[in-house]
């Protein structure tokens, strides 16, 4: 037996932020995030995951047809996932994406000409309101982007992709520094 | 005399001068100047030389159609090679160079060219280098690109950044001209999303020179309280130095806008560029019209110049062309500069009208000769006299400018660019865009539109009409009344000008002359995309905005036919150039692509891993130690370490797929060519995907963790691809079957133990009994590890033919376990691997890689023939596996190969030949596929694809590399190297 | 420069994110015989005007859709998610 304690390590240890008086990029608590399936269409699904996603906003994510993601900032131990599982068992399938995905958050007054750079999505509030969420190319990394307000969006990432999307994101926002 | 500066007028900011050279030669000008009109200011009138013959040549215009003033701007990797200085705004320090002149502007020795032009007519690249052949690239070529052409690239590296972005409007206004400015303003106040965008410096467009006032208001102070208030508006994006240069699908227009190229030292922190791409519900063409170049001889002269640019140059920027101007026009549009010509002090010495009466009352001082044309013009290097021809007889009058009005031609090229035709209209004398184009309407100059008040109140009309077909309800914007409109009537187009002697220039940047296009017609190229090639006419950079009306005219002169028959070249993309650095935007150089960085990266990097990029993944290739040498040396301990002890190999990058659903197993059962179906839980199997067409795709794992789900694992380079492919089987191709797919490669870190001392190192973390009795090969299932505090999922299969496993843990917790493992194996001699140690101990054991799944091999080739289940009643690739030659007995085979003598070597790549045959392709027996230096075997081994391989096991033949031309005698033998009785993975 | 692809799922969305497979032909039954299985995998029309390909939104939703596009105009005349297109075929 090991001495060693089992440490989690950050995509993008140590999270960083970059702010300005325009624009701040802020990697998020690496917490869950888990992939859900839908087994059989019918089944009101949305509102069992919204129970079990709790009261956080924007907990519940659409992701393509009958796929969504459920995410926060806490961690999912192992028996909370398990039962999660069970308990939409009947109705979809899940999978825990917790260490797969890095969230980050992109808040600002131009947050929309930033993001502009990366994706062809039209980002204006009336067409992409509170809420909403896309998968979409962001430059040259596939991500999936959610509207937190009117000022911020969340992006997540494929762990892999997480430090180069940084990168991107930072020269994408030189401009307002 | 030559062109000055004014003493008051223009737009210009007389209090701040900015310095500038021009070939070496210091200058000033203002801000708020383009270069032209500073060299203009200075007195500079002769500023490039011409394509093919030399000329000295002038300053043409006053905006982005200029095919003479191409000049060579900045230094270093900021070198700007053909750079209109029509366009190029002024700014403090820039360094112009003129191009295409030894070994000076002034005396030019290419002029002698001119003494050759008799032989450089039309074709005369076609008629005069056609042999020999030879001599083409050798000396023609080299010869021709030396004397002809534009300026130098630079070959040091841009230093400058760029960028792209997206922006989505529901009307898109192109050109802020009157009608642009309307029309937005129409739409802004309407709440619409509105942009509106110019490639000028300032918005305007004609009103920034002209003299006409709008409710007692200037022009230009229309247009700046008009852009205020589009500028208060929060809804309209108004761009400036932005041109937009092509139309494409889906109503996306592309366009460039100039963030820094009007500055000396761009700043970091912002692109010098930045191309955009917009979306627009719907896009309004307010982009004016081009004025006529008349054909007439030496019309190239410097002191020639547009009517419009000259009015351009006296009103926005104070600049007299001259102390003495005549005016050649043939519609009304002269009369207007005459009149500010005067204004200004600029002596009018004569207005040539080709038309017998003039539409406009004229009550200037200058003599008007009607029904008359310039035929010539004389000077050295500019203007000095014209040639005036009428009734026959030809008089000479002196003067030092010369401004030509050949009429306007509307610039409807965007609207052409996704394939629909421009139609002539006689009555304008002009082609116009084509009709019911979707997305895209076309209003003012642009339109053919003529006069300000009505250029003002089509913009306003036709962005209402817009709006009502979006669905937004707006009302037109009103304007005031306009005073000293000049609604000018079309011109009457004069095609040819008789009497002219020298060459009357039809495309100024290409040299293409009058006679040129006379003989293209004569020879049989009159077909006007033949004409186009045979002379190069409209051909050069600029595109033949000048000339390819005056080229249509001439061409249907000559064949007696109506410009509407002879019709236009196709209108494309690019409007103007756009530079590779907009092109390419942000990702250049190290950001080209995206990196993409296994869990496990900062730990390999913390043990000395030396990098190899593998796809968009950065892979440990090995692990230098202090005191080794060579890779080779870092290679080998690691590869014998793993057959000795235990080492450990991050495997992360495989791509790793969930599979759930009643129909899980039978999916893959449809999707692998072997057999799911009876896969138990708890169990890994080898699998092997075909294509349609019978070849291999891709090999991997797969493990049953549940009855209805299943883990598998795909190569590091087809992980993309394979997903891709799944997903189509499940949506595409078998909609009806329950599956659902789930792509969790960057989920899991994985790791490779393998070594006889793995199950040692292993047992000190994992909780659960992972004996041979409890965990035999080809066992997979979840893990408790360290004390119950992580579960991860282990596997136990092998790539290097040791006893082996794979264990994957949560990525977040990699680098951590990594840490624990190498903790615990340290006592067992526990070293990390490399990629490169992982090629060669599965080369060692025989196994096989994308190097042997080449797409051209099928099962039996690599001894997997059988696999292949034959009870199955369907897989990808089934039916065409079945065909004749797929089946053949001398396909190449998987063997193993080495040499004979152990101090010689191989290459991958390498053909096989039979021992003393010659080589030649009727040989050829096969060839290397995967080579290295094996430790074990104590020489270079190979794997290869050999004719009847299996059978020849033993046989002394020839490796022969043919670009180095190495013959190495080596024998053919199976390819398990090691432990080919497989005991090893079963310990 | 661009093109845009309306996705039944997400909206109008740029040719990049797009991977595109080829003619939408049925597959053949295993034992349909070669010149079945060659036209399926080899053979292709040419055609001039509207042609139905599989295009899969990678960038996207990741689901396979049927787009019939004009080859000569690029028009996208209908855009259509896969799996509802072949169980719209096999319930006619």
């Amino acid at each position: 037996m090991s001495e060693f304690a089992i440490v989690h390590r950050s995509a993008l240890a140590p999270a960083p932020r970059v702010a300005s008086h325009r624009i701040a990029i802020i990697a998020l608590p690496e917490g869950h995030v888990v992939q859900v399936f839908e087994r059989a269409p019918g089944a009101d699904l949305l509102a069992v995951l919204a129970d079990a996603a709790g009261t956080a906003p924007h907990a519940v994510r659409t992701a393509g047809p009958g796929q969504w993601f459920i995410v926060g900032d806490e961690p999912l131990p192992r028996d909370t996932f398990l039962d999660l599982a069970n308990a939409l068992g009947p109705h979809a399938a899940t999978v825990d994406q917790s260490h797969g995905r890095v969230r980050i958050r992109v808040e600002g007054t131009v947050v929309e000409r930033m993001l502009a750079k990366g994706t062809a999505i039209d980002l204006d509030i009336g067409a992409f309101p509170v809420g909403h969420s896309a998968a979409t190319l962001l430059g040259h990394v596939s991500v999936h982007l959610t509207r937190l307000d009117a000022t911020a969006f969340e992006i997540m990432v494929l762990r892999g992709f997480a430090s180069s999307l940084w990168e991107g994101l930072e020269r994408m926002s030189a401009e307002f520094g | 005399m030559t062109s000055y500066r004014l003493d008051k007028g223009g737009l210009v900011n007389r209090t701040m001068p900015l310095s500038f050279t021009f070939d070496g030669r210091p200058m000033q000008g203002f801000e708020g100047d383009t270069l032209a009109s500073a060299l203009l200011a200075n007195g500079r009138m002769l500023v490039g030389r011409s394509f093919k013959y030399h000329r000295p040549r002038g300053i043409l215009t006053a905006g982005s159609a200029e095919p003479n003033a191409l000049v060579t701007i900045g230094r270093g990797g900021r070198t700007e090679p053909n750079t209109r200085a029509t366009v190029q705004e002024l700014y403090e320090g820039l360094e112009a160079r003129s191009q295409n002149r030894w070994p000076s502007l002034d005396f030019d020795l290419g002029t002698l060219n001119g003494l050759l032009s008799p032989f450089l007519g039309a074709g005369f690249y076609y008629k005069t280098f056609m042999w020999p052949a030879a001599f083409w690239e050798k000396f023609y070529e080299p010869l021709i690109r030396k004397a002809a052409g534009l300026g130098k690239a630079s070959y040091e590296a841009d230093p400058d950044a760029y960028e792209k972005s997206w922006a989505h409007c529901d009307l898109l206004v192109i050109g802020a001209g009157p009608a642009g400015l309307a029309a937005a303003l129409t739409a802004g106040r309407a709440g619409a999303r509105v942009m509106l965008v110019d490639e000028g410096a300032l918005p305007g467009g004609s009103l920034l020179f002209d003299s006409a006032t709008i409710d007692g208001r200037a022009a230009t102070d229309f247009v700046r309280d008009t852009s205020a208030e589009l500028q208060s508006m929060p809804n309209v994006r108004l761009m400036t130095r932005t041109t937009v240069f092509g139309w494409y699908d889906g109503n996306v227009f592309g366009a460039v806008e100039r963030v820094q190229k009007h500055v000396r030292d761009p700043q970091s922190h912002l692109p010098v560029e930045r191309l955009w791409r917009i979306v627009a519900r719907q896009a309004l063409l307010a982009t004016g019209a081009e004025e006529r170049p008349l054909v007439f001889g030496g019309n190239d002269r410097p002191g020639v110049m547009m009517a419009s640019a000259m009015r351009t140059y006296l009103n926005r920027y104070g600049v007299a062309p001259g102390k003495a101007a005549a005016i050649f026009t043939s519609d009304d549009s002269g009369y207007g500069l005459a009149r500010d010509l005067e204004a200004a002090g600029v002596d009018v010495v004569a207005i040539v009208d080709s038309r017998p009466s003039a539409g406009m009352d004229y009550r200037g001082k200058a003599r008007l000769i009607r029904e008359a044309v310039v035929c010539g013009t004389k000077g050295h290097r500019a203007i000095s006299a014209i040639e005036v021809r009428r009734d026959g007889r030809v008089e000479t009058i002196a003067v030092d400018a010369l401004a030509m009005a050949g009429g306007f031609s509307p610039i409807i090229h965007l609207a052409c660019h996704r394939g629909a035709r421009p139609l002539w209209s006689t009555e304008e004398a002009a082609f116009l865009a084509p009709e019911g184009l979707r997305g895209l309407e076309v209003a003012g100059a642009a339109a053919a539109t003529a006069g300000l008040a009505a250029c003002l109140a089509a913009g306003a009309a036709k962005a209402k009409a817009i709006l009502d077909d979006l669905g937004i309800s707006c009302s037109p914007a009103v304007f005031a009344a306009v005073d000293g409109d000049e609604g000018t009537p079309p011109a009457r187009p004069l095609w040819s000008i008789p009497g002219i002697k020298d060459k009357a220039f039809v495309d100024f940047q290409n040299d293409v002359h009058l006679k040129d296009l006379g003989l293209a017609v004569r020879e049989g190229y009159g077909h006007v995309e033949l004409a186009k090639r045979y002379t190069t006419s409209g051909m050069a950079t600029d595109q033949g905005k000048l000339s390819n009306m005056n080229a249509i005219g001439l061409i249907a002169k000559a064949r007696g036919v109506s410009p509407a028959e002879v019709g236009t070249t196709t209108f494309r993309p690019f409007y103007t150039p756009v530079s590779f650095g907009a092109l390419t935007g942000a990702h250049a150089g190290r950001h080209f692509q995206p990196v993409r960085k296994s869990p496990l990266h900062d730990w390999a990097r913390k043990h000395g891993a030396i990098f190899v990029e593998s796809g968009l993944w950065f892979r440990s290739a090995w692990f230098a130690r202090e005191g080794e040498q060579s890779w080779r040396e870092s290679v080998d301990r690691e590869v014998v370490n793993v057959r000795q002890n235990v080492g450990l190999c991050d495997v992360s990058t495989l791509g790793k797929i969930e599979i759930f659903g009643r129909d899980a197993a039978e999916f893959l059962n449809r999707v692998y060519c072997n057999g799911f179906l009876s896969l138990p839980v708890g169990k890994a199997r080898y699998g092997i995907m075909l294509r349609e067409d019978g070849f291999i795709y891709d090999d991997g794992t797969t493990s049953r963790l549940g009855d209805e789900h299943f883990f598998m694992t795909t190569t590091t380079a087809y992980a993309a691809g394979v997903m891709n492919h799944l997903e189509f089987c499940a949506q595409a191709l078998w909609p009806e079957l329950d599956v659902r797919l789930a792509s969790v490669t960057d989920q899991w870190a994985q790791m490779a133990i393998a070594g006889p001392k793995a199950r040692l190192v292993l047992s000190k973390i994992v909780d659960d009994d992972i004996s041979r009795a409890a965990f035999a090969y080809l066992g997979a299932k979840e893990v408790s590890l360290c004390g119950g505090r992580l579960h991860g999922r282990l596997f136990r299969i092998s790539f290097s033919g040791e006893l082996a496993y794979e264990l994957a843990v949560p990525a977040g917790y990699a680098e951590s376990i990594a840490d624990i493992l190498m903790d615990a194996g340290a006592e067992h001699g526990l070293q990390p691997y490399g990629s490169e140690a992982l090629g060669v101990l599965r080369i060692e054991k025989g196994h096989v890689t994308h190097n042997e799944i080449n797409g051209t091999v099928v099962p039996s080739d690599l001894g997997f023939g059988r696999m292949v289940s034959a009870s199955k009643p369907d897989f990808i690739g089934k039916a065409m596996l079945a065909r004749e030659g797929l089946t053949a007995a001398d396909r190449p085979r998987l063997v193993g190969v080495r040499p004979i003598d152990p101090a010689t070597s191989f290459t991958t790549g390498s053909h096989i030949l039979a021992k003393d045959a010659e080589a030649t392709l009727d040989n050829d027996q096969g060839y290397v596929t995967s080579s290295a230096f094996s430790p074990h075997v104590g020489s270079t081994i190979g794997l290869a694809l050999v004719k009847h391989g299996p059978e020849r096991h033993g046989e002394k033949i020839v490796v022969w590399n043919g670009l180095k031309d190495e013959y190495t005698p080596a024998i053919l033998c199976d390819p398990s190297f090691v432990d080919p009785g497989n005991e090893k993975l079963h310990v | 420069m661009a093109s845009l692809i309306s996705c039944p799922h997400c909206g109008a969305r740029p040719k990049e994110e797009f991977t595109i497979k080829g003619a939408v032909l049925p597959r053949p039954d295993a034992g349909a015989g070669s010149e079945a299985w060659m036209d399926y995998v080899y053979r292709r029309d040419n055609p001039r005007g509207a042609y139905r390909e599989y295009w899969h939104h990678t960038s996207g939703c990741r689901r396979w859709l049927v787009v019939t596009r004009d080859t000569a105009s690029h028009e996208v005349a209908a855009c259509q998610d896969a799996a509802l297109a072949k169980r719209a075929e096999a319930q006619p």
